[in-house]
């Protein structure tokens, strides 16, 4: 991203009309910069810091803290336990979760790139206005629909396909929920940078693979599909990333089976002073997610989903 | 076309679509529907009432709820779209030493799971009025203003990335002329630059809005007592007799959005065609 912007900025200032000023500026430059640099320095940056030094006790908040820089909250954590397990737990849940978004999106996409003619913009609007409305309000609806006296089991002891007194019970309060109402979230963010890459792959590499005699899967499996992959990595990166740390739809529809890690980040958070354990859970999250960028973050560009 | 698809494959394309069509607009249905219901969210439909409309418009905790993320959501994007402007603009038309750390730190805010902003927030806050109380006896709490301050750091990449694009396209010769006529840097800024990024300030600005108004993770940890929207949802959904109402709200939450994307997108349109396709944005950014 970066790298793109500078490269552009480069090539274009080298003409007549470049797209920066030539001459340095330096000051207000620095003073344009100090504003929003400095927020996120004050108000992203030092709180991370504060919770890493919290995690190894270098500072404390409550009485029960230790007091002591130690790495001992860390060796506990990452020896193995309930919290160790908790992340894996959450690391499956968000790779089924993606996987599934990206097979279920990647039809769509296909469809809308290169199946429609006319409108295809309007239709893809329509797939993703309703990622633009409330996610809270979305999780709230499968939250009413799936319950024990929810729409769907009422609906199917109403039309005597079941028994009043049967509901089906892990249809709410289960990793299926959790699954089920991510799924449902992201679906339409994820049909964006799959549509993209589809989009604007060149149409006479298709038909070149037609004239030298490929059949239409064989041209999919072997022109369409390697092209669209980037766009497939990006779509993929784009929800198991936020999915592993996810915990308001766990809350909402997971119960005690649906518990996720980010709902023990926030239960050490908010019920009881383990502020420290918390710090050390969190701080590993942020790690994970920092690794994950620096090894996949180049399928990442962000104009892939700004288009 | 043809090259892309058979006949059938295309056929199951279009139904594969409209199920999923259907599948992403059927809670949303599902919802509105029970929101005219008079029992309770379950079958059977027991007959029409706008009960649940009248309760929730007479709910004044309910209110207060949407008053303070309204509150909340309209600082915090301006002081995105603000710090935004300035990020953009010193991206786009400036060099300086460091700038792809920079460039990073502006983005890196996208990838961060929100628990994570939340929580180490949330002890920056608790640590510092610590100090505070222990050295003058005052201390600040937890409250909007935390809020805001949270909301501001994730809207921020958003903003960037809505009004780079546009300043990149924006020639600089424009600005170049106002200072050949002899215009100073801040009026070359106000008079110029501004107005010709008054649609990506105006998108940026609904985009940092509509995700503060709607943002709970980072609103419960910070929002003490002070319930934003979303805060105040959620605990209402524990006491099942507000279900209703709350149905009833959601509906219109829907479809107030829904309508806004559609005009969003009129709006965008009206704009290509006006004053070409190079000005106004393609996509949904």
């Amino acid at each position: 991203m970066a790298e793109e912007t500078e490269a552009a900025a480069a090539t274009l200032g080298a003409g007549a009309s470049g797209k920066t000023w030539r001459r340095r500026d330096r000051g207000a430059t620095a003073g344009l910069l100090s504003g929003p640099l400095l927020w996120l320095i004050l108000f992203f940056v030092a709180p991370v810091l504060f919770i890493a030094a919290y995690s190894v006790g270098a500072v404390g908040i409550f009485p029960t803290d230790a007091g002591v820089v130690s790495l001992e909250a860390w060796r506990r954590f990452l020896g193995g336990g309930v919290y160790m397990s908790l992340f894996w737990k959450s690391i499956r849940m968000s790779l089924t979760v993606s996987i599934a978004v990206v097979l279920l999106a990647y039809p769509v996409g296909y469809f809308l790139a290169l199946g429609v003619r006319k409108r295809k913009y309007v239709l893809l609007l329509l797939i993703i206005a309703p990622f633009l409305t409330s996610y809270l309000l979305r999780v709230l609806a499968w939250k009413v629909i799936l319950g024990d006296a929810g729409v769907l089991n009422s609906f199917l002891s109403w039309s005597h396909v079941r028994g009043p007194d049967e509901p089906i019970t892990w249809l709410l309060y289960s990793q299926f929920a959790v699954m089920l109402v991510l799924a449902y979230v992201w679906v339409p963010f994820v049909a964006l940078p799959i549509f993209v890459s589809l989009d604007n792959m060149d149409r006479s590499y298709l038909e070149a693979a037609g004239d030298l005699g490929a059949g239409r899967l064989r041209t999919f499996v072997r022109v369409t599909l390697p092209l669209s992959l980037p766009g497939v990595v990006a779509a993929f990166l784009f929800v198991f990333i936020p999915t592993i740390g996810e915990f308001v739809t766990p809350l909402l529809v997971g119960g005690t089976s649906g518990y996720m890690y980010g709902n023990a980040i926030q239960d050490l958070f908010t019920r009881g002073t383990a502020w420290q354990t918390g710090s050390v859970l969190a701080l590993f999250l942020l790690g994970v997610v920092a690794v994950l960028m620096a090894l996949f973050g180049r399928f990442l560009q962000a104009r892939s989903v700004t288009a | 076309m043809e090259a892309a698809a058979s006949r059938s494959a295309l056929a199951f394309l279009r139904l594969f679509f409209i199920g999923l069509v259907v599948f992403l607009y059927l809670p949303i249905a599902i919802l509105a529907i029970f929101s005219f219901n008079a029992g309770d969210v379950s079958f059977p439909l027991e007959g029409f009432t706008t009960q649940w409309y009248e309760r929730f418009l007479s709910n004044p905790t309910l209110f207060r709820a949407l008053e303070r993320s309204a509150i909340v959501a309209l600082c915090s994007s301006t002081i995105a779209v603000t710090l935004g402007v300035l990020a953009a603009f010193v991206l786009v038309r400036r060099r300086f030493v460091g700038k792809p750390a920079a460039s990073a730190l502006f983005f890196s805010p996208l990838v961060v799971p929100y628990v994570v902003f939340g929580v180490s927030l949330l002890v920056l806050f608790t640590a510092l009025d610590k100090i505070l109380a222990e050295s003058t006896g005052y201390f600040i709490g937890l409250g909007l203003h935390s809020v805001v301050i949270g909301h501001v750091v994730v809207s921020l990449p958003y903003t960037i990335l809505t009004i780079m694009p546009l300043l990149e396209r924006l020639s600089i010769s424009l600005e170049e002329a106002a200072q050949d006529l002899g215009a100073g840097p801040w009026e070359r800024f106000r008079r110029v630059t501004l107005p010709l990024l008054a649609p990506a300030l105006v998108s940026s600005f609904l985009i940092a809005f509509t995700l503060s108004f709607d943002e709970f993770a980072i609103a419960s940890f910070l929002s003490g007592t002070q319930a934003t929207w979303p805060v105040y949802l959620f605990a209402q959904l524990r006491v099942p007799s507000q279900l209703p109402q709350l149905v009833a709200v959601s509906s219109v939450i829907f479809f107030a959005s829904l309508l806004l994307v559609l005009t969003a997108e009129i709006v965008r349109r009206i704009t290509a065609k006006r004053y070409g396709e190079a000005y106004a944005s393609r996509g949904l950014a």
